[in-house]
């Protein structure tokens, strides 16, 4: 009966000390299942398991880690933000409902609007994607947490200090004003700190976004209960695996612009000054390789609530399961192809435009599959009218007219014309509300009972629903003509006799009905229900896993992982929810106690391995403090205290991995029930921590290669990159660079083999070499720019030179540090030849990071050369 | 890491990929000739011998893809089933689908090089 | 429904009176903006049923009393509705604004006009075919009907984005490099063009007035543009004039024929002549030059103008008087 064909791993090489590997029975057999469990044991084992999974006590709460809590935490955080940024829009509405009027100053405004769509943006959108995500996820997979809870709680703390920061700069009057997408020369020039909160403090919520695309990857392709193969994935999942991955590429070039910028404000390297040979439209295009694959990073999860709400309401399966997969992965792709239709104006040749034109229309393709395939879902089905289908049903009618102006705009002539126009603050904020605003509202009103165990109101549900969708469209219906009739976005006044008076009066009204909508739901969301009881487990008779959560929530998320056959194992199961209850499944137990989750391998979700997870902990707030520390001091140029915090982030961060992550276990195998035995620690590709290192430095890399995109965009736009007269980087310097980052590289893999064969000597020697040669090749590098004096603050060419080397130079002392927490793992008994899954996340850091340190001594050393 | 066909999720993506390289390499290709040459005649012949290269790719993988799906076997779309071999259908049937709109999307990006003939 | 009905009643009505605006998308005066309204009120009839069939749909669908169909029938609405029409409508869509946009890119013949966006206002200079000096005005775009005329553009400290919405699109300027565009007028009229990049403070208040003409009118004009200034006519005017030396106006702005050479801000030499001020913000009036050189920061917060709230009233009104007569 055992069955572990697709996960049977490399044959280890000779000498090599072997993986411990899962062993017994799998797939469990109906008579297995039916096998009653005791029911002394099972209390005795529901016992542990809630010792273990308790949300901690008190003040101590806040130490919590649970996804359930961050989720939570997370939500309602991004929710408070978006009422904020809220405000401002209606403030700016005020000013706009008249002409000429003085309600606001223009510098006001402006530092207003500059909010508002960062806020909403950054603040808003994509962090409720993740907060919603660490909620939902693990409940859809039946897993007990995310797999690592502590960077979740990382990436919130991270979120909630960002979030602050930036927002509270508008009370100071220092609020960024040059428009969220802060091109330069503008924003470059703006006076004051408020480009630089923007900067540094959206950076720093940027790296948290990232950090929790990582761990939803990483959950989605490794955290699956046993059984739940690929074409058995909740469909959520398939969004989230689509969205994080369009995050890791989409993200990084904005870093990368980030830097850049920072680096020009902060040292007058001159990236985006034309008179020093820099471009501006270099930022422009960085930021929008990442702002137009946002839109859909907002839109999809949205689309992805619609898509377990439906089933739900049509009380059948999703028709067309494959259709919505290939729109996901289709609009994930295309969307990559759609940056420069923001960039319609800019005079790029016709035939470049041409590109971006046709891709934004082949986008719309993927797009209407989605929708068509809920309507066939409805088609099929017996439809009842559950409240979330009703914001479902207006995000439908809301996105469509989104939609069908998108294809409008999406033809460069007539983008030529109401470009910047209130047309398209018409368009993204159908597109937008349709397509991420409704269905939220509506995700909430159905997964509310799954996370509160209570019912909203249905009535208030009503109310909020009509006022938000009638004010909604007489706020931006009219938009659309304002646009036509040639007002330009973010004015902060209009003269009154060109006809526009009207029309901004209607959707200033329209915006206060929304807001009046808006507040219907938060009072609903937010108001007590103590008195209420709890609903019954699966008050709407969903099909997927969540359902199956204990009422009350126990913490646990599952009692017991559960083997899956089906897409709806509640609705085809039969006996599954008595089964988990009863701990018949998978790791029903906690004896050790710690907390645990089934790892499944990635198409077939085999079981492999079972991982100990982290628990509640300070160490992550600390860590978050002391990160935005080193962001925050930078914006008003106090860089020792920066410095200071910085280096106390990474010992905070090292001290968490240190206590916390692959800790050599009590024994190499434990029983996961069912007659199965897994492994409780593995290393390299088959644990979640090398997914995480490698799908974080797939993001990683993409922000370099957005640097050396950089260099050659300057090439072609410019004819002076380089300078006739350039000081050119020292090629002997840069060579040594090479080799000596290369033997570090070298050293390193060769030191995971010789652990590998027990010889802990030679590892050790060489884990003590290599971050020496690693330093010095840094070094070196340093000493390639330094040494011939390129100045970077002279021109462009030197300063892209400085600013590479720059970037590779941290990235190595990252990978030193890394190579020395190896060495002291292997001297203090936490890395083994058995026990080696640091070495092997550092191998594959130092993998990337030596092609990196390959092809930044080549563009520095050779590229001038050849050009 | 590729793993086998009928169970990778790279092969999957491999047709969006191709559109993907494909966009890239109009994009940069134009950019580079129009910025630095003038020479639309050379762009529009780039652009054809590109667009026809990645839809031969497309069509190949399109056509392993549908026989992974083996629609007309068994008429299955749904693969709804716990087995292996309604993974690997699920497989095909979302990679095919994939050719399909890579295809149509070769097609868009590539339809500028028929109808603008200056660099301007 | 009742709420979606009454929409759509007014719908029509907002419609009607939409075409008429100085800076309207919907009343086309200029062959790009004529093809691009056509094609605006195709793809909004287009869109309309479409929205209203899917939206139809939707509410058939989710009736509770209607028999399930079959899955056959929906993966057919799936393929038809998702994949096949609008592979069709969009190929269409496509092709059409493939082909027109090199049509509304072609370069322009006879008159080539450079403009420069500055902080907030635009300097505007004319070149007709074969001259070699330009004509130097500000804020204030003159065209010919009925041929296609070159617009060159350059920015000087950020971006701006240069648009006659009656006429055509919009093109952007960018520091350190040169963008082009060329726009073909097809009625004489009087017209708004406006900035729509944010470019700072008062990027709300950066407009010109677009004035196209009959080419002979047009000729006439530009033939007494590039004449020095005239000189002042009436005594007020002549103290105006001595106003304007002694503040040192000079220093920053022109007057064509007179010591006053600045570059900083707008050429003054036919300031009177054009139909607004300060960058399409005021009326070309006495009262309205008093006001802005009083205080330019309450009119164009940040503007780069210093006020002259020190000179008594008697000055500026003679100082506005000389300026209103530079036509």
């Amino acid at each position: 009966m055992t069955d572990f064909a697709g996960s049977l791993p490399e044959r280890p090489r000779a000498g090599e000390i072997e993986d411990a590997m899962p062993q017994g029975i799998y797939p469990p057999t109906e008579e297995m299942l039916n096998e009653p469990v005791d029911p002394e044991l099972r209390e005795a084992q529901a016992a542990r398991l809630r010792a273990v999974w308790a949300e901690p006590p008190g003040w101590r709460y806040w130490s919590a880690v649970n996804n359930s809590e961050v989720g939570a935490w997370y939500s309602l955080t991004a929710f408070a933000f978006m009422l904020a940024a809220g405000v401002l829009a209606l403030l700016m509405r005020v000013q706009l409902s008249v002409p000429e009027n003085d309600f606001l100053s223009a510098d006001r405004f402006n530092q207003f609007f500059t909010m508002h769509g960062s806020a909403m943006m950054f603040l808003f959108a994509v962090p409720m994607f993740e907060a919603i995500s660490i909620l939902l996820l693990p409940a859809f997979l039946g897993a007990r947490d995310m797999p690592f809870p502590r960077l979740s709680a990382y990436g919130y703390w991270s979120f909630l200090i960002g979030g602050i920061f930036v927002l509270s700069s508008i009370l100071f009057g220092v609020a960024p004003n040059s428009g969220w997408f802060m091109y330069p020369p503008l924003a470059t020039e703006a006076e004051g700190p408020g480009s630089d909160i923007w900067l540094l403090g959206l950076s720093f919520i940027e790296v948290a976004s990232i950090a929790a695309a990582v761990e939803l990857i990483v959950g989605v392709i490794k955290c699956r209960p046993p059984g739940m193969r690929i074409n058995l994935m909740p469909l959520y999942a398939w969004y989230v695996l689509v969205v994080g991955g369009m995050i890791l590429f989409a993200f990084p070039p904005l870093i990368a612009g980030d830097f850049l910028f920072e680096m020009q404000r902060s040292f007058d390297w001159p990236f985006f000054d034309p008179e020093r040979g820099g471009d501006p439209m270099l930022w422009q295009h960085l930021f929008w390789i990442f702002g137009h694959p946002e839109v859909y990073i907002i839109f999809l999860p949205s689309i992805a609530i619609a898509a377990m709400v439906i089933p739900t309401a049509a009380r059948r399966p999703i028709v067309g399961y494959s259709w919505i997969v290939l729109s996901a992965v289709g609009t994930g792709f295309l969307s990559f192809g759609l940056w420069v239709h923001h960039m319609f104006t800019t005079g790029l040749p016709s035939m470049s435009l041409g590109f971006f034109s046709a891709a934004s229309e082949a986008v719309v393709i993927p797009t209407g599959v989605q929708l068509f395939a809920f309507v066939a879902t409805l088609l099929v089905g017996r439809v009842r009218m559950i409240q979330p289908m009703l914001w479902i049903a207006g995000a439908v009618a809301i996105f469509t007219a989104g939609g069908l102006t998108g294809i409008m705009v999406a033809l460069a002539p007539f983008d030529w014309q109401v470009h910047d126009t209130y047309f398209i603050v018409a368009h993204l904020h159908y597109t937008l509300f349709g397509g991420m605003v409704f269905p939220i509202i509506g995700g909430v009103y159905y997964f509310y009972p799954f996370f509160a165990k209570k019912k909203m109101s249905d009535r208030l549900g009503k109310v909020s629903f009509w006022l938000t969708f009638t004010g909604f469209n007489i706020c931006f219906m009219p938009m659309h003509l304002t646009g036509l009739q040639g007002m330009p976005r973010r004015v902060f006044t209009y003269p009154g006799d060109i006809g526009w008076d009207w029309l901004n009066m209607i959707s200033t009204l329209g915006a206060f009905v929304t807001a009046a909508g808006i507040l219907v739901f938060a009072w609903d969301l937010l108001r007590s229900k103590k008195d209420q009881p709890f609903t019954e487990r699966n008050p709407w008779g969903g099909g997927t896993l969540e359902w199956a959560h204990d009422v009350p929530d126990l913490g646990w998320g599952a009692r017991s992982v559960p083997y899956i056959t089906s897409r709806y194992p509640l609705w085809d199961q039969p006996k599954l929810l008595e089964r988990m209850d009863a701990g018949r499944f998978y790791i029903p137990d906690a004896p050790e106690g710690l907390r645990e989750t089934v790892v499944t391998s990635a198409v077939d979700a085999v079981p492999q391995h079972v991982a100990r997870i982290t628990g509640p902990a300070w160490c992550t707030l600390w860590a978050a403090a002391f990160t935005g520390g080193a962001f925050i001091f930078p914006t008003f140029h106090m860089y020792p205290p920066a410095i200071l915090c910085g280096v106390l982030a990474i010992a905070t961060v090292i001290w968490w991995l240190w206590t916390s992550t692959a800790q050599v276990p009590e024994a190499p195998m434990k029983d996961a029930g069912l007659g199965l035995r897994l492994p409780t620690y593995v290393s390299g590709p088959r644990a979640p921590g090398w997914w995480g290192v490698f799908i974080t430095m797939l993001g990683d890399a993409t922000a370099y290669a957005s640097l050396i995109f950089g260099v050659f965009f300057y090439w072609t736009a410019r004819p002076d990159f380089p300078p006739d007269n350039a000081t050119h980087a020292d090629p002997a310097f840069a060579a040594l660079a090479a080799a000596l980052l290369g033997g570090s590289w070298a050293m390193t893999r060769i030191a995971r083999g010789v652990n590998r064969q027990g010889d802990r000597r030679t590892a050790r020697v060489l884990l003590g070499l290599a971050p020496v040669a690693a330093l010095a090749g840094g070094a070196a590098l340093v000493l390639a720019v330094w040494w011939p004096g390129l100045s970077p603050a002279t021109h462009v060419y030197p300063a892209t030179m400085w600013a590479i080397v720059v970037w590779t130079c941290a990235h190595i002392g990252v990978g030193a540090i890394m190579q020395l927490y190896c060495l002291a793992g292997s001297i203090f008994g936490k890395l083994t030849p058995r026990y080696d899954a640091d070495l092997w996340n550092t191998t594959l850091f130092w993998h990337f990071l030596g092609v990196t340190c390959l092809i930044s001594a080549a563009v520095i050393g050779l590229l001038p050369r050849v050009l | 890491m590729l793993g086998r066909r009928e169970e990778s999720l790279w092969h999957m993506i491999a047709a969006p990929t191709v559109w993907a390289l494909h966009f890239c390499l109009c994009y940069g290709w134009t950019a580079s000739v129009c910025a630095r040459t003038d020479d639309v005649t050379a762009a529009r012949v780039g652009i054809a011998l590109v667009s026809a290269a990645a839809l031969v790719a497309i069509a190949v993988i399109g056509w392993r893809a549908w026989r992974q799906w083996d629609y007309l076997d068994d008429f299955d779309y749904e693969h709804d089933r716990p087995t292996v071999e309604d993974r690997r259908e699920f497989l095909g049937h979302a990679g095919w689908l994939l050719a399909l709109v890579s295809g149509i999307g070769t097609l868009f990006v590539a339809s500028p090089a028929l109808f603008i003939e200056s660099c301007l | 429904m009742m709420r979606r009905r009454a929409l759509l009643a007014l719908l029509p009505i907002l419609l009607l009176s939409a075409c008429g605006g100085v800076q309207s998308v919907l009343g086309p005066a200029g062959r790009d903006a004529e093809v691009i309204a056509t094609l605006f009120w195709w793809m909004l009839g287009g869109a309309v049923v479409l929205w209203l069939l899917m939206n139809g749909l939707l509410i058939f669908v989710s009736r509770i009393d209607r028999r399930p169909y079959s899955p056959r029938a929906a993966e057919a609405l799936i393929i038809g509705g998702g994949i096949v029409f609008p592979t069709l409508v969009l190929g269409i869509l496509l092709a059409f604004a493939l082909s027109e946009m090199p049509r509304q890119r072609e370069p322009g013949s006879g008159l080539t006009v450079r403009v420069t966006g500055e902080s907030w206002w635009w300097r505007v200079e004319y070149l007709p075919d074969g001259a070699s000096d330009p004509v130097v005005a500000a804020n204030e775009i003159r065209l010919p009907v009925g041929q296609r005329s070159e617009i060159t553009l350059n920015a000087h400290r950020v971006i701006h984005s240069f648009w006659i919405p009656a006429l055509g699109g919009k093109t952007d300027m960018i520091p350190g490099r040169e963008t082009r565009m060329s726009l073909e007028p097809t009625r004489a009229g009087e017209f708004r063009g406006q900035c729509t990049e944010f470019c700072g403070e008062s990027h709300a208040l950066m407009a010109f007035g677009a004035v196209v003409m009959e080419p002979e009118d047009f000729a006439e004009w530009l033939a007494k543009e590039a004449e020095p200034a005239t000189s002042p006519a009436t005594e007020e005017a002549r103290r105006g004039a001595a106003v304007f030396r002694a503040e040192g106006c000079g220093a920053c702005h022109a007057v064509r024929g007179t010591a006053a050479s600045g570059r900083v801000g707008p050429d003054l030499t036919h300031v009177g002549g054009r139909v607004s001020l300060a960058a399409g913000i005021l009326p070309m009036t006495e009262d309205a030059l008093v006001r802005w050189i009083r205080d330019p920061e309450a009119v164009k917060p940040g503007a780069m103008m210093p006020g002259y709230d020190h000179l008594p009233d008697a000055d500026l009104r003679a100082l506005a008087i000389y300026l209103e007569g530079l036509t």
